[in-house]
Order: structure tokens, then sequence, then C-alpha cells
């Protein structure tokens, strides 16, 4: 495998004295071109799409094992390969504005400029909301990117249909509203006004007013796992499931007045940024951060998490856009901005948006995650804005080359070409779903729906081995907890009229396993079976010898 | 025995029959025989070797017998059969002699024939027995067993004996069958020395070996019935044997008989096997295969010697029989053989179970099964050279190549019909054409080129014309500038002057597209345009070093008319010979005409109109173009601002570089470090990060440690520093922070610095919209102030620190006061230490270089456990992996359709026994 990539290299050597070269790693096996081209591929293959590293099998001593193991990695292989050459499937391609000379500046080109220059349907992304009253908006997209809502700060709430021009529901709730989401899909959205959380369904009716979400500030939504986190102004992070209504976590960040909130879409960590410039790291398992980071030397006031959970950015009160390897904890980079930074988005493509002032700035490449080194951009992307409304929020619009600015004018949609996903996973979200296949996802969702305990920093942990020491977890171990009294349990899950007891020992029966509970099963069972003998005795006794045969057991 | 006969002969035909038929067989034997005889006669040596181990068991039978001749003269009888083989043909008088002596053998074997025959076919047998005697058995018995040793022995070659014998078979078979082999036996017995074995096991094992003798005869019966009798097949033998009857009892047919004998002797002499057979060998003779006339000497001879060794262990027979095992050992043999046999066909299905034991997949019914299961389904791939295997397959391609059908045919053919039409032409000749063919091409295009230069040069105009305006405006913010004391006329325009010059020597001009385009086209060889601008862009270079080095240049701007770029800078002194460079461009554009001779092409009518049109359009343009550049003439007068705004325009590319100088020329201090920081930057502009900020960077430093904290740091510098320094300062931010820590390295400070200065470059590049600007700058101070006070980073360390603490290991002492020693007053210090440490418990914790952050300097990582999260771990090792990571490598292979595709999905969730329509037969043979 090493000297695949050796055909491209020049030969390498070390110059003798003599004038001799002596050659150096020279490829000794001789490979036919396709076999090269198969190799590389396979490299390709696993360098995108791989799962870690193999392991040894030849290390393992049990010979099935050892045969079983190796169909795994054949497997393996065999499937990386696949999804590799399933990309042929992928039938659109992104594509960025480049530049045509050195002298020529993506960042020049005007909005204008593009909207002539692009088909029609694309041109229509680009649009204008004048909502000059209501105040400085706030903007979200739903998942599949079709549906969205803007939420003015003096509670406006519209929600609409951008693609078709269709407004969906208007409110003017009269209260302060400080955020706006959408749930699982554009059914369901909650909005942050003054006091509560409240849930409006897509007609605009109240649904839910979530009473233990006090002034809250920010709200992000968990798909996966149907989780509305809430941050309140006192720096209460609240967990509550949208599926069962139930209050998951309640956690207290202790850090003051939180500034800015953000999800990793990766693990489902939250990424908040506090006053002290600190972003801290939340699962709703932990009542203390899971990381906490140095990011700024001032509040943070924005924080975006990149698709895959590499990278974050954040912009802070500090003048300061810093880049983070959020794997390695590590800033990677750190830039300059004019005004502190508003708002923060990274796109799918990894087109990263910032909005300060009244501008709002795209940068590319950023990060790359195929480059160990991450270089420093020197020029942004894209440009747009100065036009005297202050950028409060700018989101990508999922599958779009569109970026929403919900700024203190209204909303204003742009177009940034290769900012969305070319190709959408329809298994995953479908932006031109039915009703039906909405309805169907929705159902689906719920029953591949995450539980929040799988909320980890290594989503992968789940199923692997537990490696306390025996010490360790008898220390861990609750010795407080009162014992299980399996009676007890079991009398308490009576299940239709035979009983749990006959019903787990009808099933236990068929397993040969006899622990401490199958035997208190049994123990009980013969109680009862005594008692009911004795019974019977007792009413024989009652009927007298002649009548005794007609007592009957129950 | 004429009655015998005559009942012998009531199921077929007469006696004078059976004469006719012996004459025949006679006729036809003698006919064979001549044959077989020359064969014989040239097998002497074979028959040599015949009797040599005759002998040899008779020496064994003396040693038991006291009568040597009746010995010999059984033995000749037991063996007559071979010795007429051997001699009947051979000599006649011979034959003579034996003759008599061959009645009594003869006669024997009738007997035992008979005994044989009489279990074949028993009607015939029958009326022997009842015909021949009514002496009992009994006798038979008492011979058998009471008579002397030698009697029985020769009980076959006592005439009397033997027909006796002979009637008492006749009269039960099947028991007289037996006991004439019991006799047998008994003389193997004696031989032997009449060991202690039981009677019935020897019994058991001849009765076994009775039946293919048997059977053996009847096939002889047959092989000599072949001969054309015409009895039925159930009495062949019966017949047979009558016939030798008679012969035994007409002395009238003596002569008859000789010949039968040696007839038979030769018809014998074919089937060397069916007389031993008539001596019970449970062996197939060639006859019985159908091979009469085998002629082959050495087959012959391994026949013969086959033979032998089978008379040689029947002779010896005391060898041959030994003390038969018991019953349960034999079993045992038996079984122990079987289980070789049976595990041996079970071994065959051994890879077949391993096989599907691993198989991923099963499927039934099973493929092998399938109607179609031995065919080839593959497509058949056509025949080429090289995948022709058989001969067949070769001789139809090389049929097919010869009448020129074959594969390779065709490629030939196109190779041929390449150079086909100039297959008379010299290859100078062809290249010549082809170059022909090339201009040609050019040509039809050549009228579309020049519009298109005509174009280029047009919208190079038509930019002049109308940048006016926009240097117009650019004058005016430049105005603007100067007012806000941004711009210092004169130094800065040297400044930037030299960057330029030094931009325009780098990389980026020599890599420009235009001549990137033309090198890899090679255009120098070949375009004298082309030519001109490399040199001109050589000439420039070694100009513009000199400008570099100091203000030596002409000082007037050189164009980059011929840049493709055509980027908008121009002094205005370059005006004007910016314009001549374009009206020469327009004059090379209209005197381009062709010379060249025009192809036939070209020659026609039509074509020249359409050439002459695009001409004229061409020509229009470059009139127009013209007309453009007078007009401009005048309005191009050269002003000092156009220069400024050109500049800036240009700068515009590079806006970092330009800002920072900009920055920098107004920063008195530091205007002397500015060239040898710009050269260096120049020639890497992409390498900011690398070495050559570093020095830039250190300068800075020193002003930097002495303070506090960012933010309080900047609070006291912030009141004297005037704003345009304070904006230098602003890059020092992470640099004073890290300064204020002790604990930081100052290496870690010089790469703050360097990271710092790259931030430099950005955040300028990012104000490029020119308002990089005081009021921006006093923002970012005031921010500063406003979070002064907040030792943000001092704080973080000291979190950490403590957390660090925290959760180390610890050391706890538990020891009680009073515990071991006394308390109270009066106690000594001494005494109190004492009691110190005498109980330490030790709490682990956390090691501070094992903790996630160690390395990590802005990052705190929890090393508390998640419980919640241990709800999804595995407590234990599943049992067939050796270690975690095999078992977590496990599960890491997704079976979602959303991770894989679709026939990986299918394959991974395919179920390990699929059963499909159809009758399931078991296996019919194993499949490895």
């Amino acid at each position: 495998m090493e000297t695949i990539d050796r055909v491209d290299t020049p030969i390498a050597g070390v110059q003798q004295s003599n004038g001799a070269f002596t050659v150096t790693g020279t490829r000794q096996e001789f490979r036919s071109k396709a076999e090269m081209t198969r190799m590389r591929r396979q490299k390709q293959a696993i360098r995108e799409y791989g799962r870690g590293r193999g392991i040894d099998v030849n290390g393992v001593r049990d010979k099935k094992l050892r045969r079983n193991l190796t169909n795994l990695e054949d497997k393996y292989k065999a499937a990386t390969l696949k999804t590799k050459e399933a990309e042929i499937l992928l039938e659109n391609q992104g594509g960025f504005l480049e530049a045509e000379t050195e002298l020529e500046r993506t960042y020049k080109v005007r909005q204008d400029d593009i909207q002539k220059d692009v088909a029609i349907e694309a041109a229509r992304g680009k649009f204008e909301l004048k909502l000059k009253e209501l105040g400085p908006y706030v903007c979200e997209y739903s998942r599949n990117g079709r549906d969205l809502i803007m939420a003015g700060r003096k509670g406006h709430i519209a929600t609409m249909d951008w693609r078709e021009g269709k407004l969906g529901c208007e409110l003017q709730l009269g209260e302060i509203v400080r955020d706006a989401r959408w749930l699982h899909n554009n059914n369901y959205f909650a909005v942050a006004q003054k006091k509560y959380v409240y849930i409006y369904d897509s007609n605009g009716v109240e649904l839910h007013c979530l009473r233990k979400h006090v002034e809250v500030s920010h709200m992000e939504f968990l798909p996966y796992h149907f989780l509305l986190a809430t941050l309140g102004t006192n720096g209460q992070l609240k967990y509550q499931d949208t599926s069962t209504g139930q209050i998951v976590a309640e956690i207290a960040t202790k850090l003051g007045t939180p500034v800015s909130m953000t999800h990793n879409p990766y693990n489902a960590v939250l990424h908040i940024g506090h006053q002290n410039g600190t972003v801290t790291l939340w699962s709703p398992n932990s009542s203390d951060p899971l990381v906490k980071l140095l990011a700024h030397r001032g509040p943070v006031r924005s924080v975006a998490v990149d698709r895959e959970g590499r990278y974050m950015v954040s912009t802070g009160q500090d003048n300061k856009m810093a880049v983070w390897d959020i794997r390695m904890l590590k800033e990677v980079n750190s830039y300059f901005t004019r005004t502190p930074a508003s708002s923060v988005a990274i796109s799918d493509t990894g087109l990263t948006a910032v909005g300060w002032g009244t501008r709002t700035t795209v940068w590319k490449g950023l990060f790359s995650k195929d480059k160990a080194n991450q270089e420093k951009v020197q020029s942004p992307y894209m440009n747009w804005g100065g036009d005297g409304q202050h950028i409060e929020r700018v989101r990508w619009c999922p599958f779009e080359d569109l970026l929403g600015i919900g700024h203190s004018e209204g909303f204003s949609s742009i177009i940034i070409p290769g900012a969305g996903e070319a190709n959408f996973d329809a298994l995953e979200v479908n932006p031109y779903e039915t009703k039906k296949q909405r309805q169907e996802g929705e159902v689906k969702a719920l029953m591949n729906k995450l539980q929040p305990e799988m909320i980890a920093l290594d989503p992968n942990f789940i199923g692997n081995l537990d490696l306390r020491s025996e010490k360790q977890r008898q220390v861990d171990k609750d010795l407080d907890a009162p014992a299980v009294d399996i009676a007890e349990e079991l009398r308490h899950r009576m299940r239709g009229k035979s009983g749990a007891l006959k019903k787990y020992l009808r099933k236990s029966r068929k397993k040969n396993i006899i622990d401490e509970r199958r035997l208190k099963v049994e123990e009980m069972i013969k109680e009862i079976q005594e008692k009911r003998t004795e019974k019977l005795e007792d009413k024989k006794a009652e009927l007298g010898p002649t009548l005794a045969r007609f007592a009957r057991k129950d | 025995m004429p009655g015998r006969q005559a009942h012998g002969r009531s199921l077929l035909p007469g006696p004078s029959g059976s004469a006719v038929k012996t004459a025949k067989k006679n006729a036809k034997k003698t006919k064979h025989s001549r044959a077989q005889a020359t064969n014989n006669a040239l097998d002497a040596f074979a028959r040599a070797s015949d009797l040599v181990p005759e002998r040899l068991p008779k020496g064994v039978r003396t040693r038991d017998l006291d009568e040597e001749p009746e010995e010999r003269n059984q033995k000749r009888q037991r063996d007559g059969d071979d010795d007429d083989d051997e001699f009947g043909d051979g000599s006649d008088d011979d034959d003579e002699d034996e003759a008599p002596r061959k009645k009594k053998p003869r006669k024997n074997d009738d007997d035992f024939e008979g005994f044989s025959g009489g279990s074949d076919s028993e009607g015939n047998e029958w009326h022997i027995g009842v015909d021949g005697s009514d002496e009992d058995s009994d006798i038979d018995s008492d011979e058998a067993f009471g008579d002397s040793d030698q009697e029985k022995f020769d009980g076959y070659s006592f005439g009397g004996l033997a027909a006796k014998k002979g009637k008492r078979g006749n009269k039960k078979v099947g028991s007289d069958e037996e006991e004439e082999e019991d006799d047998e036996d008994d003389d193997d017995l004696e031989s032997l020395g009449s060991d202690a074995i039981d009677l019935a096991t020897a019994l058991d094992q001849f009765s076994e070996d009775d039946e293919p003798v048997g059977k053996k005869v009847e096939d002889s019966g047959l092989s000599d019935e072949e001969d054309g009798d015409s009895s039925d097949e159930s009495s062949d033998e019966s017949s047979d044997d009558e016939d030798e009857d008679e012969d035994d009892d007409d002395p009238s047919r003596l002569d008859g008989l000789q010949k039968f004998i040696s007839a038979f002797a030769g018809d014998d002499d074919e089937d060397i096997d069916t007389e031993p057979a008539s001596t019970a060998k449970p062996k197939l003779s060639l006859s019985d295969l159908g091979l009469h006339g085998v002629k082959d000497a050495h087959i012959k001879k391994s026949l013969k010697l086959m033979n032998k060794e089978e008379r040689a262990v029947k002779a010896g027979s005391s060898k041959k029989l030994e003390v038969p095992l018991a019953k349960r050992q034999e079993d045992q043999l038996l079984r122990s053989a079987a289980y070789e046999k049976t595990s041996e066909t079970l071994e065959r299905w051994i890879g077949t179970v391993k096989h599907n034991r691993r198989a991923d997949h099963l499927m039934f019914p099973l493929a092998q099964n399938a109607h179609d299961a031995g065919l080839d389904n593959g497509e058949l791939q056509p025949i080429t050279q090289k995948t022709s295997g058989t001969e067949l397959e070769q001789t139809i391609l090389a049929i097919m190549e010869e009448s020129g059908l074959g594969p390779t045919t065709k490629p030939e053919h196109k190779e041929a019909g390449a150079p086909g039409p100039g297959s008379g032409l010299s290859p100078v000749e062809l290249k010549e054409l082809q170059r022909q063919r090339r201009r040609e091409r050019e040509m039809h295009s050549r009228e579309a080129a020049r519009a298109k230069r005509v174009k280029k040069i047009k919208s190079k105009a038509y930019r002049r014309v109308h940048r006016k305006e926009v240097l117009h405006d650019a004058e005016a913010a430049h105005e603007a500038l100067a007012e806000a004391g941004e711009l210092d006329s004169e130094e800065e325009r040297e400044v930037q002057d030299r960057r330029r010059a030094a931009e325009r020597m780098g990389t980026k001009h020599r890599e420009s597209k235009w001549a990137k385009l033309g090198k890899k086209a090679g255009r120098a060889v070949w375009d004298d345009d082309f030519r001109a601008g490399l040199t001109e862009m050589a000439r420039k270079n070694e100009e513009l070093r000199r400008r570099v080095e100091g203000r030596t240049g002409g000082g007037s701007d050189d164009d980059d008319g011929d840049d493709d770029m055509s980027d908008a800078s121009g002094d205005s002194g370059d005006e004007v010979t910016k314009k001549r460079k374009l009206l020469a461009q327009l004059d090379k554009a209209a005197a381009y005409d062709d010379e060249e001779p025009q192809s036939a092409l070209m020659k026609m009518k039509f074509m020249q109109r359409g050439e002459l049109q695009r001409k004229k359009e061409n020509d229009d343009l470059i009139a127009q173009i013209r007309r453009d550049l007078d007009s401009n003439n005048e309005g191009d007068a050269s002003d000092p601002e156009e220069i400024d705004i050109g500049r800036r325009q240009y700068g515009m590319g590079d806006q970092s570089k330009k800002t920072a100088e900009k920055k920098e020329s107004n920063d008195a201090a530091k205007t002397k470090e500015r060239p040898s920081k710009s050269s260096a930057r120049t020639g890497v502009v992409q390498l900011d990060n690398e070495a050559p900020s570093v020095p830039e960077a250190e300068p800075l430093s020193p002003a930097a440690p002495g303070a506090a904290g960012a933010w309080s740091r900047s609070v006291k510098e912030g009141g004297r520093k005037s704003k345009k320094e304070t904006k230098a300062k602003v890059d020092e931010l992470d640099l004073s922070n890290a300064a204020m820590l002790a604990t930081r390295s100052s290496k870690m400070k010089s790469s703050a610095a360097t990271a710092q200065a790259d931030n430099n470059d950005d955040k300028d590049s990012e104000d490029e919209d020119a308002i990089h600007l005081p009021l921006a700058i006093r923002d970012q101070e005031l921010i500063k102030r406003a979070f002064a006070g907040e030792d943000v980073v001092g704080e973080f360390e000291r979190e950490k620190a403590e957390l660090e603490n925290a959760e180390d290991d610890k050391e706890v002492d538990n020891t009680l006061p009073g515990w071991g020693g006394w308390v109270g007053e009066g106690v000594s210090n001494r005494e109190k230490m004492r009691h110190k440490g005498r109980f330490v418990t030790k709490v682990e914790g956390v090691n501070k270089k094992k903790r996630q952050d160690y390395k990590l300097k802005d990052a705190i990582v929890t090393e508390k456990r998640v419980r919640k999260n241990d709800k999804y771990l595995a407590s234990g090792l599943p049992f067939p992996y050796e270690s975690h990571q095999q078992y977590e490598r496990a599960l890491r292979l997704p079976v979602g359709p959303e991770w894989m595709t679709k026939e990986s999905f299918q394959e991974g969730t395919k179920p390990r026994v699929l059963i499909k329509q159809g009758i399931i037969a078991p296996m019919t043979k194993p499949m490895v």
C-alpha cells in the first residue's frame, strides 16, 4: 500500500561523493496500471468513507475469530469501495464563484451581477423583505430548507415557504421575542418570548407554553433526540423532550448570562459562548461542561460548528474570529473582524458567513479537513451589505446557494454560489418532500429517536467496552440504593389476567438459566400454590365429607 | 453308460447328433488350435516355467503321502487339462498316450463337474444319479473319513471310487459336494497336522468358496458351447459331460475321442482359465471377457504365471488355509475395514460441510440440483487470437483470417487505411500535406481570429475611454484621504512605486495567464507578437529590478499593454506610449493579410465573399477604435491624481499590502525598516505565516510585555497613544496577553506575535472597501477599554490549575488525635509530629500529566465520568473477542441504508439461509 502514490513522485535518492546516485525507496514489485489505479481508488475510498483503522488480524489466536474478523475487514473494504463508486450517482456538482484573472476578486461581485447571470430558478432565491418597524429579525430555516421563520424583536413572527413566496402564518405577539426555532419539521416552531417559550403549529396556533423555560434568550433543537434546548438569561440550560414533553435536564451553567449558543450537528453537544470569552460544551448528562475553551478575550458573540463537527468558528467582542479544531481542542487560526461580529454560520460546503455591523462577509476555506495545516485565508469569498441595516443573524439555507440574513430592516436572502450541498439525501432530509413523505418521515424519526443519554463528545461510544476496573466499579456503585426486591417488582408488573409471576415463569422456563430471580419466583409460586391448596382444604372441611368433592379450586 | 446317456438325451439331441456335434467341434477346434499351437510352441519357456512349480507342490505332497506314482498320476489328472493344453496340440502321439490316462481323470472331472453341474441343473443330474448307482452315501462318507488317507486323497484318481462318487454325488448333490470338499479339507487338515480347528468354520469357508466354482464351471461350459451347440442353455453342461462320458464308455469311438480331446485341448488352450475353473478357481478367464484370440505373448505369459500361482497355492493348499480367525476377531476386522471405507467416503464431504458452515449465505434448493446445473450461462466472448484456447477455435480463426474475416483484420485495415491515400507519398510529402491542411484550417478561422483581436483592442480602448469617470471618482476619494492625513504624497508614492515594481517582477506577472498560456503552446517559437511581448517583459524586469534597488528607473511606468490582464494601472506618462502601442497593434491587425497561398476551398467564391465581409467588419472596427483613440488623445492629458488613483486601483488586488504599507508609512518610526520588509514580502506573498513575518513581529513585541493584560494594558496605553499607533497595537492583543502570563514561553510569544502579524494582513484585507479608518480603530480601542480589567486569560488559567489540583491524587491523613498517643496539654511538639502521618490513605484522582488537557493551553476537559453514558457501555468483553479493540471494531460497521449503498446494505442484511421455491433435494455430491 505504501507504494501506491510513488508513481508520480520523483525518484528519491542520495548523491554519493563519487557521483553515484543511490536510489532509495524504489518500487520493488511490478504492478500493472490497472492494479495501481485500483489501489489508489481503494485508498481514496478509505480516506473518505473509511471507518477508522482496521485491526491486526494476524494477532488473533482463535482461528474462527480470525476468519470472522478478516471477513469483517473485507466487508468494510467492500462497503467503502462501493460507497465511493456510488458517488457516480451524485449527479449534481457544486461549484464556487471563481475569479477569471489574478486581479479579479470574487468579493467584488455584486448580487445584482450574480442574479443577472444565474438561472431564473436560482435567481428567484434572492429576495428582500422590508420590515422596518418590528426591528431586528432573527431567521431560521427548517431542516430541509423549505420553510423560513422570521422573528422580529418586537413580537412579529412570520413563517413562509420562501420558494413559493407563500406566507405560512403571521403573528404579532406583542411582546419581546428573543429567538425562534423550527422543531423537527415545518409543522411546529418554538418561540422564546418575554417570559416563557411557546410552541406554535404551522397555522400559528399556540399549542404549548413551556413555563419551565423562563426568560429564554437562545434555543436549539436537536432533531435526532427531539430535544429542545433553551438557555435562559440566568444561565439555566434546559433540555425538554418534545416528543414526550419531559424535561430531560436542567443545568446551571454558572457563568452568568450567556451570549450565544449553537449545537454540534455531529454529536448534539451544545456550545455556549459566555461573557468571559469561554465557550463551554454541554451534554444533558453532566452538570459540568464537558469542555471549556478560552476562545476570546471578550464575550463570545456567536458560535457555529461545521456539519461534520470538526471545526468551530466563534466571534467575540474582542474583534476576533477564531477557528477551532473541536476534536483536538486547539485553535487553528484567528481572524480579525472590524466590528464584533454578531452572527456566524457555516454552510454545508464549509463557507462561513460572518455578519458584522451592517455587513456580511462570506469566507471560503477557513478550514479544510483534508489539510494537515489550515492555511490562513487572505481575502473573503463574498461580501454583502453596508447599506445601514444592522445584521442580527445569518443562516444558510440548506441545499440552496442562499444565505438568509435577518437584520434591522427585515430579511434578505442573497445568492452565494457554492454554499449549499448539491446532492441531498432523501433518506435524511428531503427538500421536495410531499405531505405523505413528511408524515412518514416524522414517524420514522420518532422511531429512530436517540436517547438523551447517548449524547457524548464521541457519539460512537455506544456499545463500547466499559474499561473501568472492577475496583472502580465497586466504588462507583451506589451503595445507598435500596436493594431491588424481585418479588415486589414482579408483583407490580401485572400484565393481563394470568399474572406476571406465571408469565415470567413460563417464559423463563424455556431458558435454562437459574439465577436468583428465578429461584425467588419459584419460591413465590410454591407459596401461592400452598395457599391455594390450604384454601381448598378449608373449603372441603367446610362443606363436610359428603359435599367435599364439590369444593372448587379457584 | 448308455442308459444314462439315453436319459440324458431325452432332453437333448440324439447321440448321433452329439457325435456330429463333436465332429464339428473338432473341425473348428483344429482350425482354432492351429493358430494357437504355433503360439504355444513359441511359448515354450512359458510352458516350461509352468511345469516347474508343479513339481514343487508335488514335493510337498510326497512328504505327506506315501505313494508317489499314484499321487503323480492323480496330479496329472488334476492338471490334466493343463497338460492337454500344453501338449495336446503339440504332438499327436503324446495325445494318444495320454488318452487312456485321460479317461480316468475325465471321469473324475466329470464327476466333479457333475456335482457342480448338479447344483446348476438339477433335473439332469438327478437322472444321472438315479441311473448311475444305488450305492449309498454312507459308503462315501465311510470312505471319506474312514479310509486311508491315500484313498481319500486320491479320491479323484481312482476310477472306481470316482465312479462311485459320481453316482453318489448324483444322488444327493448339495451335500455330496460339500463332503467332497470336506475330503479335500481333511487332506489339508491332515497335512497341517490336524490342527484343532473346528470343522464348522472350515465348512463355512468352503461352502463360500464353492459357489464361485459352480459359476465358473457353468461359464466354462458356456464357452464350450459357444462353438455352435444348438442345445438349450440349461442343459449345456450336462450335454457336454455326456459327451465325455460317451467317450469314456465307447472304445469304438476312441479315435473320435482322441480327436475330441486334442480338439478340446486346443480349445482349452484358448480358455486357459476355464479348466482351472473346474478345479475351483475363482478367476475370470479371457474367454469370459470375450477375448479368444489373444496373441500378445506378454499377456499370455502373465496370465500363465497368474495361473500357476493360483495352482501352486491350490496344490500346496496346506499353506493357503490358515487358521481362520475367531468370529469376533473377524467381525472386528471387518468392522474396522468397513469403518475405514465409510470414513473415507465421509471424508469427501468434509470440505463441503466446512464450506457450508462458514458460508455467509446458503441457498436452497441447491444450485447443484438445478436443471441447468452444469451448463455455462456465461456469455460467449468473441474469439480472438488470445482467447482461442482449443485447436478447433484456432483453426477456425486461422481460416477466417485467411479469408479476411478474422478479428485482427479490421484494425489492420484501419492502419492500412490511414496512409492509404498518401501511400504513394514519401513521409516528407506526407508531412507537407498535413501542414497544408492545417494551414487551410487556420486560414478558415483567420478572419474570426482577427475579429477577436480587434475586439480585444477595442475593449482596451473602450476601457481607457471610460476609465476617466472612474478615475475621477477615485480621485475624489483620494483627496478625501489626503485631507484626512492618510496620504503622505511623496513618500508614499515612492514606496508604492517600489512595491509595485517589485510585484511586477514577482511571480505574478511571469506566471500570468498570458505567459503560462504562451509557454504551454510554445508560442514563442512561431508567434512574433508573443516573442516581442516576452522580450518586453524581460526588459521591464530588468528595469524594475533597478527600480527596486533605488529610484534609478526612468520614472515612466511601463504599460502592461501586452498583458492580457491589462490591469488598469497606468501613469499618465505611459498613456501616450500605450496609445502608440495600441495603434501599432491596430496597424498590425489591419495589415494582417494572408499572403499564404490559398487552398482550393478558400478559392471558392462564396468563401471568399464571406471572408471579405468579415474582413470589412474588422476593418470598420479598427477604424472606429482609431477614432476613439484619437478623440481620447485630447482628454487624456496626464494629471497627477490619476496616477494615484491608478495605483490605488492596482493595489486593490493586494489590499493587505497596500494598507499595511500605508499604515506603516504613517508610522514614522517604522519607515526605515520598510524597504527591506516589503522586499521580503513581495517575494512570498502567501508565506506570511512563516519566517519572513517573524522578524517583522519582533520589533513590535518589545512594547508588549510590560502590560498586565489585554484589556487592562490597552486602558493604560490607550490614552497616550495616537490613533494610528493604537491601530498598530491592536495587533498585539494576543501578544500582550501572552506576555502577561508568566508561564508562557518566549517561543509561544513569538508564535503568537506572528499570528498577530498575520492578523494584520487579514484585518486589512477585510476592510477592503476602504474604511480602514480611524473610526474603526477608535472603536476597537473603545471596546478594549470597555472590557478592561477582566483578566480573562488569567482567570481561565487559575480555574484550570484549581481543577487540576482538585482532581489530582490526594493523600488524606486519617490519624485521630489521641489514638496511639497522648493529646492535650504538655505533649511536646515532637510527639505531635510523630503521630501526624500515621494513617495516610491515598485517594486516587487524575494525575495532572494524564489529564486530557495537559497539553492544551486554552481548554479544560472534564475528567469526571459521565455516568449516564454507562448505560450504553458493554459491561464485559463478549465471548469470541480477545480484545476490546476487536470487539469495538466489529461494532463499527453500520447496518442502516443511510450509511452505505443499497447493495452493501442488502448484503449485510441478507439472511443466512435462503429458501427459494422448488424442491429441496439433498446434495448429490460434494460441492467442494
